[in-house]
């Protein structure tokens, strides 16, 4: 191998970096909260409700894990301003297909938890003569969203990951920076490489973060 | 909405973007071949009892499932070159890049599915007499193996869409004919609407089928 | 229990009829008459019935033929294949199962005063102070603010049964509620119910536990086939049996010739 690395180029770039960054974690972030609580819904009128309603719900949700979220990001930013006439910045563009993708994946997570509460809960409910109200609010409810937090957070981590094909849109996250900055420097090993290395850093401890909190939440909640 | 629909635009160039979903295939399966055997080997390694072997593979499983798929496509199409000094054609690249990402999370699905066979099973070899390489391979192999299959073609269907991003690299799949067909004929919303209903009409028949396949695995 | 007349039944149930789905009939045609103060333990073979009728008896399950009358009272009947359950008169009833079914994620406390306070619109306050009462006369005070996982499977049951008791239930049901303990910590649970068979509480119980069927019952009901097979007090049904099949069962499960 006849080529030197020298990492210290990046050292310019350090604020370019950081920006792109924040503008990753800033949309991430967004994306997860709005995703989540669509999810939530989504996957509660899923798990009951009427027929129709489940059969709409349920094309979105294949929709969106059938498909690539690169497809996704690109009918959201180019098709959709067609659509309904209006443009939109591609913090809104990216905001809207990664909030869309997270719903339908975390709607899948709260539906299979749901499912997860055993029958047994329900007869303890009417066993307690409990009312409707208290049955759902109280008991079934808290314990689906307990046992879907590993796998929520999770699918934080995944959406972390997708995050990055924004960049591919032209949306100045830090995988667009990083490639710049490679295109610019020639020196796509280093650059990419320590792209690389940032998402690892955030992702990595979060990932391990996942089994620690299944470990405690299931010692701790489930009897 | 002053933009009128024509499918039209879109039927009438299928060939380009035929010729982008055999690509895609052919990326898919070849990467999932590799991703299914070289998974395999390296859950063995993962779950090795020599330090030397277990942490280099776990480093390698982390750093591919730690990473965007995106990162680890654009950093092979740029760097191996320019590391290796080797020169391969952009569908082979496609299919080695895709094919060690699915190899570690094939790896994790392994080692999930072999350390999920429950220890009554393996006490119950070893009170009948089996040697170790009896009970991995009478015992743990066939009900691991057989466990692994939904998530294994979960995987499989995950890397078809994660195909889609070779496009960005430069390599002519259906998402990259589709981009082109989009923009030549501007039409974006045909265009991308056939294309994500191809790779769904591939995907969902697979997803339903590991459903089926779950539920039944279930039942035994 | 002023609303009841002198010697009527506590629950009459008749002719009752269940089904699984269209080919397993699992009660077909079972009559009980249990009168107030009576504790009744259900016995006999899996499958026989049993657990379902205990749970028919909850108003758990949808049922094809009969009903049941709790207190004098309509309570399940069936309209038009329909079944029908006046769940005012199911809050008079309480039940126990063989898993507890506490809430994994409450505390005890918080266990044992939901029902009390979303059914009743008791104040925490009360029903807290009910709550630490109950749970002392069990030997559990201490445990008010731990959590199910960190209670052994014999605590766990007897605060399912104090949970049952906080809505001042007029008949107990417990099913197979000590199936599920290891050996040491059946005794624990067997006292409390005992305990409250003293303090007069009518219950019907299923159990494989003989100690309930000797010591607590007032009456013992051999159930197979979804029928009533025998019915009469213990000495009878365990140990001159009138019934053939009764005596075979009892022989068969207890090695004992009776």
């Amino acid at each position: 191998m006849g080529m030197t690395l020298d990492f210290s180029i990046l050292l310019r770039f350090t604020d370019a970096l950081a920006i792109g960054l924040w503008t990753t974690i800033k949309l991430t972030l967004l994306c997860i909260v709005l995703g989540t609580s669509l999810g939530f819904v989504i996957g509660l009128l899923r798990s009951s409700g009427n027929a129709f309603v489940r059969g709409l719900l349920g094309l979105y949700v294949e929709l969106f894990r059938g498909t690539p979220v690169l497809i996704q990001l690109f009918w959201i930013f180019f098709c959709l301003p067609l659509i309904l006439g209006v443009e939109f910045s591609n913090f809104v563009s990216a905001t809207i297909a990664l909030t869309l993708y997270m719903g339908a994946i975390t709607s899948e997570t709260f539906r299979a938890s749901l499912r997860s509460v055993g029958r047994e809960q329900m007869d303890a409910c009417v066993a307690l003569g409990l009312p409707r109200a208290a049955q759902i609010m109280n008991v079934i409810l808290p314990q689906a969203v307990l046992r879907a937090v590993p796998t929520l957070l999770s699918n934080a981590v995944s959406l972390f990951k997708e995050s990055a094909l924004v960049s591919a849109v032209g949306m100045a996250d830090l995988m667009f920076i990083g490639q710049n900055i490679s295109n610019n420097t020639a020196r796509p090993v280093e650059v990419l490489t320590v792209v690389a290395g940032i998402y690892f850093v955030i992702a990595f401890p979060l990932t391990r973060a996942v089994t620690v909190v299944e470990q405690k939440l299931l010692r701790k909640f489930s009897a | 909405m002053d933009y009128t629909l024509d499918l039209g635009a879109v039927t009438r160039n299928m060939g380009p973007l035929m010729d982008g979903l055999w690509v895609t295939l052919q990326l898919t399966l070849a990467a999932n071949v590799i991703g299914v055997i070289a998974g395999f080997a390296l859950a063995l390694l993962t779950t090795s009892k020599l330090a030397l072997l277990r942490w280099p593979s776990m480093l390698f499983v982390e750093f591919f499932r730690c990473t965007p798929a995106i990162v680890q496509i654009v950093w092979f199409f740029y760097c191996v070159p320019m590391i290796f000094n080797v020169f391969w054609g952009p569908v082979f690249m496609g299919i080695v890049a895709l094919g060690l990402n699915l190899t570690a999370f094939n790896a994790e699905a392994y080692r999930a599915s072999i350390q999920a066979v429950p220890r009554e099973h393996l006490d119950a070899g070893i009170a009948l007499g089996l040697s170790p390489t009896q009970r991995i391979l009478n015992i743990v192999l066939p009900q691991a193996l057989r466990n692994s299959v939904p998530v294994l073609l979960t995987n499989g269907i995950g890397i078809f869409q994660q195909s889609a991003l070779v496009a960005i690299v430069g390599v002519a799949d259906l998402m990259y004919q589709g981009k082109t067909l989009a923009t030549a004929t501007y039409r974006p919303i045909e265009t991308f609407t056939v294309v994500a209903l191809i790779y769904l009409a591939i995907s969902y028949p697979v997803g339903q089928f590991v459903n089926w396949l779950e539920r039944r695995q279930s039942h035994s | 229990m002023a609303d009841m007349q002198d010697g009527s039944a506590l629950v009459e149930i008749h002719d009752l009829h269940k089904s699984y789905g269209p080919n397993i009939q699992v009660l077909k045609g079972l009559n009980i008459e249990m009168m107030p103060g009576e504790r009744v333990v259900v016995i006999g073979p899996s499958g026989g019935g049993k657990s379902t009728l205990l749970r028919v008896v909850m108003g758990l399950e949808q049922i094809q033929g009969g009903e049941i009358r709790f207190g004098g009272k309509p309570y399940i009947s069936t309209k038009g294949g329909k079944t029908v359950i006046d769940t005012e008169v199911r809050k008079q009833i309480g039940m126990v199962f063989q898993h507890y079914t506490l809430f994994p994620h409450l505390s005890i406390m918080e266990n044992l005063i939901l029902a009390p306070r979303k059914v009743n619109g008791e104040s925490r306050a009360s029903a807290r102070e009910r709550g630490q009462k109950i749970l002392e006369r069990f030997g559990l005070g201490a445990k008010a603010d731990a959590y199910p996982s960190q209670l052994s499977g014999g605590q766990k049951q007897r605060v399912a049964i104090a949970r049952a008791l906080m809505l001042d239930p007029r008949l107990m049901l417990f099913d197979e509620v000590t199936s599920a303990l290891d050996p040491e910590l059946v005794a624990e649970v067997e006292a409390v119910i005992l305990q409250l068979a003293e303090q007069g509480m009518p219950m019907m119980m299923v159990t494989h536990d003989m100690w309930f069927a000797r010591n607590v019952a007032s009456r013992v009901i051999f159930c197979a086939g979804g029928v009533v097979v025998e019915d009469g007090p213990p000495e009878q049904v365990l140990g001159d049996p009138k019934e053939e099949r009764t005596r075979e069962f009892i022989n068969r499960v207890f090695h004992i010739k009776a």
